[in-house]
């Protein structure tokens, strides 16, 4: 897994201008929409606060949401798993003694670290230049739970994946997920401003581990126990989805017939 | 000597559907497809013992990449079985895969964006071989391919040539007991042809692993290997030497040329074919051995010029293989008087 996770950072630093702009052009793009969203509503609604939080956390929520919601994403890895399915490309794995779950996991992994560790220097700084509410001694504890979430995503991207054994192009169904999870996960907005039941359901499923827990942690939104709670929450997602992909993923592999391989 | 290869009654039925032509037809296809069924590959019971060489050749969609999809456990089959070094293809087993290699000539199984290089640590990292021992075996079989300076070149960036060698280095990096070559030196120039087959040739000589080879290409087979399976529509319809093969097979060639005086009269040539009144262009499929004696009848007839010989196509050659096959089985069939 080690030898995947190092293959995806020598496939990465070879790019240097797409690395950039996966890193720091893309998220930036997307927190400084989601700023000028929530900039707009205060302003606007002559409101000073909403739900017991002020502007500032607001903003540095949605700072955080651009740059952690590329960490707990896995849309290109995705895309490149259908595509080994639909072109055949996925001969090259199956012939060699690592499992495909392996080959990918590990990829995603060693790129999210290799990404991470660089796209995550431009909201400290904005933070600390803005005087943003953020504990930064948080974001350990947090980045950790949204790596384990990954996890979660894999097997998310292993069940789309091996859809395409059966109906070959199933490239819409990822774009499909993301906008939903772009809203499940938090990423959107807070989700304890949703009405209730709402908020209950979205805060209890495995996806707010992805943004708004480790978000809301880091902000004062959330207590340290709401992290642990995400573990469970992500555990039990894990053990829901883990068989159903294992079942796909055979019953996709006895009809695969290698074509265009 | 050991089966390395047993397959019982392996076959592999596709699913498919057929569309219409036309937009309308498009949109019934959304909810109702007339799915059909295709064979690649009709039941099939091989042995393929320890350190054979194995050629197998066919026209396109004859089912050889199927055969070797199977074996090497990238497709589940439909009915049938499979063992390969002991082990159930389809079972992935990290030891069976350690054991094997495929080489998919079609197909790039190193790493588009890395040199190649950084592939080969990955690979040894993967089938878990020392890596001074790995960058050892890199260095020889570079060597031999004169493919050393290309090591460090992003794999996209090299030629077809060039990154077959790299495949190939690729394939062998783990000394595999059984290797699956699928058309290895298809697409490539003449020269890049001859020095993989020789090195194939060399390679398989020293170190002796059980290779089942496909190719069009009769020089392939011809030089690699010591029995020959050829398949049409997905069954073995002949399993020998390539000596006995080529001995079976009738060689064909097809003659076209232009005489410059057309015949007043139709006029049978050496046996083999007519020529009728006023033909000026003929093209005609004939035994090789007959071409020498067509081209003098023809020559004492008229002045010629535009003489082109062509090989006839493969799959004619299979043909032709088949239709002497019939009838000598046709002619031990009948009782002589």
């Amino acid at each position: 897994m080690l030898a995947c996770a190092r293959l995806a950072a020598l496939q990465q630093l070879e790019y240097r201008f797409n690395l950039i702009a996966d890193t720091l052009i893309q998220p930036f793009i997307v927190s400084l929409i989601e700023m000028t969203i929530w900039i707009a509503f205060f302003a606007s609604s002559g409101q000073t606060s909403l739900a017991g939080f002020d502007r500032s956390h607001y903003l540095a929520y949605a700072l955080w949401a651009g740059f952690i919601s590329r960490v707990s994403t896995s849309w290109m890895y995705e895309s490149m798993m259908i595509d080994d399915v639909e072109s055949g490309t996925i001969n090259s794995v199956l012939v060699r003694p690592i499992s495909f779950f392996e080959y990918y996991l590990g990829q995603l992994m060693g790129y999210k670290v290799l990404t991470t560790s660089i796209s995550l220097i431009a909201p400290i700084v904005v933070c600390l230049f803005l005087d943003l509410p953020v504990q930064l001694s948080r974001l350990p504890l947090a980045l950790v739970l949204v790596f384990y979430y990954l996890v979660l995503v894999h097997i998310l991207s292993i069940v789309i994946a091996s859809l395409g054994f059966f109906f070959t192009r199933v490239h819409h169904l990822t774009v499909a997920k993301n906008i939903t999870l772009w809203m499940l996960t938090g990423e959107f907005f807070p989700l304890d401003i949703a009405p209730e039941p709402f908020k209950s359901i979205l805060i209890a499923l495995p996806f707010s581990s992805a943004v708004f827990r480790p978000i809301g942690y880091m902000t004062g939104r959330l207590p340290v126990e709401e992290i642990f709670f995400g573990f469970i929450s992500v555990t039990c997602g894990i053990a829901v989805l883990g068989p159903i992909s294992i079942l796909m993923w055979n019953a996709g592999r006895r009809r695969y017939s290698g074509t265009g391989a | 000597m050991t089966a390395n290869i047993e397959t019982h009654n392996l076959s592999r039925t596709y699913e498919t559907y057929r569309k219409p032509e036309g937009v309308l037809k498009s949109i019934e296809g959304l909810w109702a497809r007339k799915t059909e069924f295709k064979t690649a590959l009709h039941p099939t019971t091989l042995r393929i013992e320890s350190g054979q060489i194995v050629g197998l050749v066919g026209s396109n969609g004859a089912g050889k990449t199927t055969l070797l999809k199977l074996l090497s456990g990238l497709i589940h089959p439909s009915s049938g079985t499979a063992t390969v070094l002991g082990y159930k293809p389809t079972s992935r087993d990290p030891d069976f895969l350690k054991r094997i290699s495929i080489l998919l000539g079609q197909k790039n199984q190193l790493w588009w964006d890395l040199p190649p290089v950084d592939s080969f640590d990955l690979l040894a990292r993967i089938y878990e071989i020392d890596r001074s021992i790995a960058r050892d075996r890199v260095h020889e079989l570079s060597s031999i391919l004169h493919c050393t300076d290309q090591l460090q070149t992003q794999l996209r960036r090299l030629s077809l040539g060039e990154r077959m060698k790299m495949e190939i280095i690729g394939a062998l990096l783990h000394q595999p007991d059984v290797l699956f070559l699928d058309e290895p030196t298809i697409g490539l120039d003449i020269i890049a042809q001859t020095t993989i087959r020789e090195f194939l040739a060399k390679y398989v000589r020293e170190r002796k692993p059980t290779v089942v080879l496909t190719s069009h290409y009769m020089d392939d087979i011809s030089l690699l290997a010591d029995r020959l399976l050829l398949i049409s529509q997905g069954s073995i319809v002949y399993d020998g030497t390539v000596r006995e093969f080529t001995g079976k097979a009738e060689a064909r060639q097809t003659l076209s040329l232009k005489i410059l005086n057309p015949p007043i009269e139709d006029i049978q040539i050496s046996g083999q074919f007519i020529l009728t009144a006023g033909t000026l262009a003929i093209r005609q499929e004939l035994p090789a051995h007959s071409i020498g004696d067509v081209l003098h009848a023809l020559m004492a007839i008229s002045p010629v010029q535009e003489i082109k010989i062509e090989e006839v196509e493969f799959e004619d050659v299979i043909r032709s293989f088949m239709e002497k096959d019939a009838r000598l089985r046709a002619s031990r069939r009948t009782p002589t008087a």
